[in-house]
C-alpha cells in the first residue's frame, strides 16, 4: 500500500504503513532531520512541524494523517535562499544551548504568527507553554521569540517597498 | 381542468414550487386518542397548550389551536418537528382508550322487513364485510403545500379524492368550491388516478395545511410520511356492511338480506373533526328500502333476483358530498365477495350460481362471454415452474376470482345501466405476501372502452400494495444503496408497466359501443375491481379477505395466521409483546422438523464449494454492504491476521472463546455450507454440523436480516478468497463447555422472527430500525446482559454494558453525554468518526465506524435517526446546548484544586493536546474533555482504556490520535490522573472510587476485564 505525502512542497509515494508515525516517515524514508524524537508522547514538541501552517507534533500523528496536507518542516522554512524571519530571529538572539528543542520552538513560533501577527509577551509564553526546554534557555527563546514577531512584521513590509 | 396548468412538472415529487420557497412549515399534534368508531368522530378534549414550552427554540414558531386541532408552524421541518416534539399539551381524556371498537354495526334501530325461513332452507350464512376510510397513498413521503389568502386556497399534493378534498376545504375556510384550486407536487394529474377508492392521508395533510395556512397567513407545506399512518388507523372503517343469506336445498340463495352502514362511504379529514368544522350526521333509518323497490337514489342496488330480498342502508344528513361511485364499489365488494362465499360453501360455480340468480339476458350474455374468453375452469392447473422467475413454484399460490356488477344509472335506475364483468389472475407469493395481479379479463356491455392495462396497473397499485407494481420487489426497509431514493412515478401509464418476468395478459371483450378511452376511471370501470382480486385471492390462498386493500403485509400475515384475517378486520398493527416463553413455545413452527427442547440438530448435508462466478456482480456488491452493516470482519478478523479467517479471541464471563474462520475453505472454514446451513446458523445459532453457537455471535441479532439480505451476504462471503486456517479451541468452564444446552438457552431468549417494519413510524426509522437491531446489533454490546449473557430488553434495552474492557455507554435516556446528543451530532459521530459536541470514537467503536463508512449516507442517517429516537433526542443541537457546552469548556479552564499530583501529570502528558494555548493546532484534540462522555459516566473504565492504550485512528482516518501510556505510568499514577480529570472536567459528578484496582484490573487482558452487568 502506498500513499502520498506532500512535503516542503513535495510529492513522495511511500510504500509505508498507514499506522506509522509521520516523524519516523520524515527522518527515515525522506532524511529530513529538522524534527527531532524527544519523548514520544507528544509531550515535548520537539517533533515539531507545520500542517497547514499548524502546529503538529508528529511522534503520536500517522502519517495517514497527514495525507492530503502540506506539511512544512525546518529544513524546508527557508524560502529562495533566505531564512525564515523566526529562524533568523534565534540566530540573531543566539537562543540555543544545547538545540534540541530549537525546532519546537521555531515551529511553534511560526505557527503563532501564522495565527497571529502581533502576539503579545504573555500570548507568547502561552503558545510556547507545551514546549520542553531541558537545558535552561528559556530566557533567550522568549527574546528571540519577541525579535521574530519584530522581524516577521517588517518582512511582511518588504514586498511594499519593492 | 387548470389542475397542473400553472406549475411546470416537476421532476421530483419532493420538490416545492419555486413560488413557494418562503413557504413555511407546520407539524401537527394530534390527540393521543382519537377515533372515529363508524358513527361519529371522538377524541381527547384539548384543556391547555403551553406556548412558552417551544419559546427556548430558535426562531418564531407559531403554535396554532383551533378546538382540538394543534399545530406548530416553524421556518424548517426540522424546527417545525422538534416544536411539536417540545409543545406541552394538556389533554383530558373522554373515555378509556378501549381496543374493542365495535364489531359490528348495531341495527338496532332499523327494522327489519319480516324474515321468513322458507322451509327448504337448508343452510345459512352471515358476513360482515369493511371498507377502510383511508387508502394507501403510496410508498415515498412528500409535501403538501396550502397557500390560503383572502379569497383563494391554492393546496399543492397529492389526492385521488378531489372532489371530497373540495368539499373538506370548504367547510373548514368557509371559502366556496370555486374559489379553492388543487396542483399536483408531480407529472400525475389528480384526475388520472382512480377516484372511485377512497380517499388517502394526502387529504388529511391537504387540510391540516389549510388550517394553519389560514392561521398563520403565510404558505404552509406539511410533509406527508408515516405519520400520517396515524390517522388511517384513527379513522378505521368508512363503510361495514352486513349480508346474510339462507340457502335452499338446490342450491339456491333463498333469501338474501344486504345492509349498509351509512349511506356516504366516506370520512372527512382528521383536521376538519378535530377543528370542529365536521358534523356528525344525525342517523335515520333510510325509509322504505325494503324488498328490491329501489325508487331513493341512495338507497343500495343489485343486479340480482332474489325470491326473499332485503337491501338497507342507514343514511345521514348530507355532511360530504361524497364521490357516490365510491358507495357502488363498497357494495359491489361486498355483495360479489359473498356470492363468491356462498358458491364456495355450497361447492357450486361462482359464475353458475350468479347466473342462476340473474333475470337479465344481457347481463348473462356478457358473463358467458367473459368466461368463455377466460377459459374459466376452477380449480387451477398448477403452476409452471417456468413461468415462476424469482421464487421456487411451491412459494407461489395461484388463483383466480370472478366478480360482476350492474351500475345503476343515475337518472333512471333501471335495466340501461353499465354492466361489467370481471375475471382476474393473481399470483401470491406466500414467503412474502405479495401478491401480483397477473391477467385482467374485462367486459363491459356499453359505455366507453375499458382501458384494462390501466384498470391493472390501478388495481395493483391501490389495493394490492404500497405503489410496487412488479413482484420481487422488497420492502423498503432493507432496500440498499442511494438508488432507493428515486421516486417511482405512481400509475402514470400502462407503459410503464414493464415486466420483469411477467408478462401480463391484458384482454378486452368488445363493447357495444366504441368511444374514445377517457383518462378518467370512474367508479363503473372498477367497480367489481375490488371483489375480484377478494374472489381470486381466497382461490390461492384459501384465506377470504373481506377489507381492502390486500397488502404483502396483510397477505403475509394472514399465511402466517389465517385467524387473524378471518374476522375481515384490519390485523392489528401494535408491536407483539416480547414474552420470550411463548415466542419459544413458536420456535418450533419456525426451525421446522425438530423439537426446540431437543438438544441434538440434525447436520445440514455438505455441500461442494459454490463456483464464484454463481452470483451476479448486484447480489455480491449487495452482500459486501451487508457484510460491512454486520460488521463480520471486525469479530472475524484476529490482529493483523487475514480478513475474515477468524481467531479472535473474545473474553465472556464464561471463558474464552475464538471466532471462526468465515472464507469459503472447505475444511476450516465455511467453503461446504448450503446456504440453508448458513442460514441456519445466522438466524438460529446452529453451525452446519448441528452444533450450537454460542451467542458471542450475533444470531439473535443476525435473526433480524431479511431473506434477500441473508442470500447476498452468503454470495458474498462465498465468493471470497478462501484462506485455511488453524482451528482454536474455546477455552470455557464446564458446563458452559456444553454446547447442546443452548437448546434451553435459545429456546428462553432467542427470538428469531424476522424484522417487522413498525408502520407508524417513518421509512427512515424503519430502515434505522432493520439496520441497528438487526445487522448492526447494535444491542450486543450496548444493551446489559443478565447472568445467562442474554440481552435484556424494555427498559433495559440500549442501557449500556461492558465489552472487551470497555464500556459501551447507554444509548438510551440513561445516557451520561454532558451535553445531550442530538441526531446531527450522531450522524456525525458515526459518519465521520467524531462529532463536534461530544469527541471521537475510539475503543471498539472505531472498527464500527470504519464498517459504516461503506454505507451509503441514507443508511447511516437511518442509524443515527434511530439511536436519536432511543435517546429522545431532538433533530439538531439546540442553541441552549451549543451555548451550555461552551460554558462547560470554560468552567474546565481552571485546574481542580487539591489534586496536584493528577495536575502535574496533566500538565505533562496531556495538556499539549487537551488544553487550548489560543493558537490552533493540527494535532491537538479538536473537543475538549469537558464535553467527553466518559469522563461523566459512572465507570472509569474507558477513561483508563485510553490513559493505557491511547485512541488511535487505525480504521478512522484523520480521527484522533493519542499514545498509550501504560508504559509511563504506574497505575497510582493513572489513578491520580484519572481522579484529577473527573474533578476538572466533570466538577458535577461523584469522584470515582478504587481506581488503581482497576487501572491494574485492565492492564491485564486476560483476567476479570469483563462485568456482566453494570
Amino acid at each position: 500500500m502506498t500513499l502520498t505525502l506532500t512535503v516542503n512542497g513535495q510529492e513522495h509515494e511511500l510504500a509505508v504503513s498507514p499506522q506509522t508515525p509521520l516523524l519516523n516517515v520524515l527522518r527515515n524514508d525522506l532524511a529530513l532531520n529538522g524534527p527531532k524524537y524527544g519523548c514520544g508522547l507528544g509531550e515535548c514538541g520537539a517533533c515539531s512541524v507545520l500542517i497547514d501552517g499548524m502546529a503538529a507534533r508528529t511522534c503520536v500523528l500517522p502519517v495517514s494523517a497527514a495525507v492530503g496536507h502540506n506539511v512544512i518542516t525546518l529544513d524546508g522554512l527557508a524560502c529562495n535562499g533566505q531564512l525564515d524571519p523566526v529562524q533568523q530571529a534565534f540566530i540573531d538572539a543566539q537562543a540555543a544551548q544545547c538545540g534540541y528543542c530549537l525546532n519546537g520552538m521555531i515551529i511553534t513560533v511560526r505557527a503563532l504568527l501564522n495565527h497571529n501577527a502581533q502576539p503579545s509577551a504573555q500570548q507568547i509564553r502561552t503558545a510556547l507553554e507545551h514546549n520542553l526546554c531541558r537545558c535552561g534557555t528559556h530566557v533567550e527563546i522568549l527574546q528571540a521569540a519577541r525579535l521574530a514577531v519584530d522581524l516577521n512584521a517588517s518582512r511582511l513590509q518588504e514586498p511594499l517597498h519593492e | 381542468m387548470s389542475e397542473g396548468q400553472r406549475l411546470r412538472r416537476q421532476h421530483h415529487q419532493a420538490s416545492i414550487p419555486a413560488a413557494l420557497a418562503h413557504s413555511r412549515y407546520g407539524v401537527v399534534v394530534r390527540p393521543p386518542h382519537y377515533h372515529w368508531d363508524g358513527e361519529r368522530f371522538e377524541s381527547d378534549r384539548l384543556i391547555s397548550v403551553d406556548r412558552s414550552s417551544v419559546g427556548s427554540l430558535p426562531g418564531a414558531i407559531e403554535v396554532v389551536v383551533e378546538e382540538d386541532f394543534v399545530g406548530v408552524v416553524a421556518s424548517s421541518l426540522a424546527l417545525a418537528i422538534d416544536a411539536a416534539k417540545q409543545l406541552k399539551v394538556e389533554w383530558q381524556s373522554v373515555r378509556q382508550p378501549t381496543n374493542s371498537a365495535p364489531d359490528s354495526v348495531k341495527f338496532t334501530s332499523l327494522k327489519f322487513s319480516a324474515v321468513k325461513k322458507s322451509p327448504q332452507s337448508q343452510a345459512s350464512m352471515r358476513q360482515q364485510y369493511g371498507w377502510p376510510s383511508r387508502m394507501h397513498w403510496g410508498n415515498s413521503p412528500g409535501w403538501v403545500i396550502a397557500d390560503y389568502r383572502q379569497h383563494q386556497l391554492d393546496i399543492w399534493g397529492e389526492t385521488v379524492t378531489p372532489l371530497a378534498l373540495k368539499h373538506d376545504l370548504s367547510r373548514l375556510t368557509a371559502l366556496p368550491v370555486n374559489q379553492i384550486e388543487l396542483y399536483c407536487l408531480d407529472q400525475t394529474h389528480v384526475s388520472r388516478q382512480a377516484t372511485g377508492l377512497g380517499r388517502h392521508c394526502g387529504d388529511d395533510a391537504a387540510v391540516d395545511a389549510a388550517l394553519m395556512s389560514k392561521a398563520v397567513g403565510a404558505p404552509v407545506t406539511v410533509w406527508l410520511d408515516a405519520r400520517y399512518a396515524k390517522d388511517k388507523e384513527a379513522l378505521g372503517q368508512a363503510q361495514r356492511m352486513t349480508l346474510e343469506a339462507d340457502l335452499a336445498s338446490s342450491g339456491e340463495i333463498a333469501r338474501y338480506h344486504y345492509q349498509q352502514a351509512n349511506i356516504i362511504g366516506e370520512v372527512a379529514a382528521v383536521g376538519l373533526w378535530l377543528s370542529g368544522k365536521a358534523v356528525t350526521a344525525e342517523l335515520t333509518t333510510e325509509a322504505g328500502a325494503t324488498e328490491a323497490s329501489n325508487n331513493n337514489d341512495a338507497a343500495p342496488f343489485s343486479p340480482y333476483v332474489f325470491r326473499d330480498q332485503y337491501l338497507a342502508s342507514r343514511s345521514q344528513s348530507n355532511t360530504l358530498s361524497s364521490d357516490p361511485t365510491v358507495v357502488d364499489i363498497q357494495q359491489a365488494f361486498a355483495r360479489e365477495s359473498f356470492l363468491d362465499e356462498v358458491a364456495r360453501n355450497s361447492e357450486q360455480d361462482p359464475i353458475a350460481l350468479r347466473i342462476r340468480h340473474l333475470d337479465d339476458a344481457r347481463g348473462i350474455a356478457l358473463i358467458e362471454s367473459v368466461a368463455k374468453r377466460a377459459e374459466w375452469t376452477l380449480p387451477l392447473s398448477p403452476l409452471s415452474p417456468t413461468s415462476a422467475p424469482s421464487s421456487s413454484p411451491q412459494d407461489l399460490l395461484r388463483g383466480r376470482g370472478f366478480a360482476y356488477s350492474q351500475l345503476p344509472s343515475r337518472d333512471q335506475r333501471e335495466a340501461p345501466g353499465v354492466r361489467s364483468a370481471w375475471i382476474a389472475d393473481v399470483v401470491v407469493n406466500r414467503i412474502t405476501g405479495e401478491v401480483q395481479l397477473t391477467r385482467l379479463i374485462v367486459g363491459q356491455d356499453t359505455g366507453p372502452d375499458v382501458d384494462t392495462a390501466r384498470l391493472q396497473q390501478t388495481l395493483q397499485t391501490r389495493v394490492l400494495g404500497e405503489a410496487r407494481p412488479l413482484l420481487g420487489q422488497s420492502p423498503a426497509f432493507d432496500e440498499w444503496g442511494d438508488g432507493r431514493n428515486v421516486l417511482v412515478p405512481v400509475a402514470s401509464g400502462a407503459g410503464e408497466l414493464a415486466t420483469r418476468g411477467y408478462q401480463p395478459a391484458t384482454q378486452r371483450v368488445p363493447s357495444s359501443f366504441n368511444q374514445p378511452a377517457s383518462d378518467v376511471l370512474t367508479g363503473a370501470e372498477l367497480s367489481p375491481g375490488v371483489a375480484v382480486i377478494a374472489n381470486a385471492l381466497f382461490d390461492a390462498t384459501g384465506i377470504r379477505f373481506r377489507q381492502p386493500p390486500f397488502t404483502a403485509k396483510r397477505v403475509r400475515q394472514a399465511l402466517q395466521e389465517p385467524t387473524v384475517e378471518s374476522a375481515g378486520r384490519p390485523a392489528k398493527l401494535q408491536r407483539p409483546a416480547r414474552r420470550r416463553w411463548l415466542a419459544a413455545a413458536a420456535l418450533t413452527t419456525m426451525a421446522g422438523t425438530v423439537a426446540i427442547a431437543w438438544p441434538w440438530k440434525g447436520a445440514v448435508v455438505p455441500i461442494a464449494r459454490p463456483a464464484a462466478n454463481l452470483y451476479s456482480a448486484d447480489t455480491i456488491e449487495r452482500g459486501r454492504l451487508v457484510a460491512a452493516a454486520g460488521d463480520c470482519a471486525a469479530c472475524h478478523t484476529a490482529d493483523n491476521g487475514v480478513t475474515n479467517v477468524g481467531g479472535r479471541s473474545f473474553e465472556t464471563p464464561f471463558g474464552t472463546l475464538y471466532s471462526t474462520n468465515i472464507t469459503p475453505d472447505e475444511v476450516t472454514g465455511i467453503g461446504q455450507w448450503s446456504y440453508a446451513a448458513f442460514e441456519r446458523a445466522m438466524r438460529h445459532g446452529i453451525s452446519r454440523d448441528g452444533s450450537h453457537l454460542y451467542p458471542a455471535f450475533p444470531y439473535t441479532a443476525f435473526a433480524k436480516t431479511s431473506d434477500t439480505d441473508l442470500q447476498a451476504l452468503y454470495a458474498y462471503l462465498m465468493s471470497q478468497p478462501a484462506v485455511s486456517s488453524d482451528k482454536t479451541v474455546n477455552d470455557l468452564a464446564f458446563p458452559f463447555s456444553v454446547r447442546s444446552l443452548m437448546a434451553g438457552w435459545n429456546a428462553l431468549y432467542h427470538d428469531p422472527t424476522p424484522f417487522q417494519p413498525d408502520p407508524m413510524q417513518s421509512e427512515l426509522y424503519n430502515r434505522g430500525a432493520y439496520l441497528a437491531e438487526g445487522l448492526g446489533h447494535c444491542s450486543a454490546c450496548h444493551s446489559p446482559r443478565n447472568a445467562m449473557g442474554a440481552e435484556k430488553s424494555g427498559k433495559n434495552y440500549f442501557a449500556g454494558a461492558f465489552v472487551d474492557g470497555w464500556e459501551a455507554p447507554p444509548l438510551n435516556a440513561l445516557s451520561r453525554a454532558p451535553v445531550a446528543w442530538s441526531e446531527t451530532s450522531l450522524y456525525d459521530y458515526l459518519r465521520h468518526g467524531e462529532s463536534a459536541l461530544h469527541g471521537v470514537a475510539s475503543g471498539p467503536m472505531a472498527p464500527v465506524v470504519a464498517g459504516l463508512a461503506e454505507l451509503p449516507e441514507y443508511d447511516v442517517r437511518a442509524i443515527a435517526h434511530y439511536v436519536a429516537t432511543q435517546m429522545q433526542a431532538p433533530t439538531d443541537d439546540s442553541e441552549i446546548a451549543v451555548a451550555r457546552a461552551e460554558q462547560r469548556v470554560a468552567s474546565a479552564t481552571l485546574s481542580a484544586p487539591g489534586l496536584e499530583a493528577g495536575e502535574r501529570l496533566f500538565d505533562g502528558a496531556c495538556a499539549a493536546c487537551h488544553v487550548a494555548t489560543g493558537v490552533p493546532t493540527f494535532s491537538s484534540a479538536s473537543t475538549s474533555l469537558a464535553l467527553n462522555t466518559n469522563i461523566h459516566s459512572d465507570h472509569p473504565d474507558n477513561v483508563i482504556q485510553s490513559i493505557l492504550s491511547g485512541v488511535h485512528a487505525d480504521h478512522v482516518p484523520g480521527v484522533g490520535s493519542m499514545p498509550g501510556f501504560s508504559d509511563s505510568f504506574s497505575n497510582t499514577q493513572v489513578a491520580d490522573l484519572a481522579m484529577y480529570l473527573r474533578a476538572r472536567f466533570a466538577p458535577d459528578k461523584a469522584p470515582w472510587q478504587q481506581l488503581e484496582q482497576r487501572s491494574a484490573d485492565l492492564r491485564q487482558p486476560h483476567q476479570n476485564n469483563t462485568h456482566s452487568t453494570p
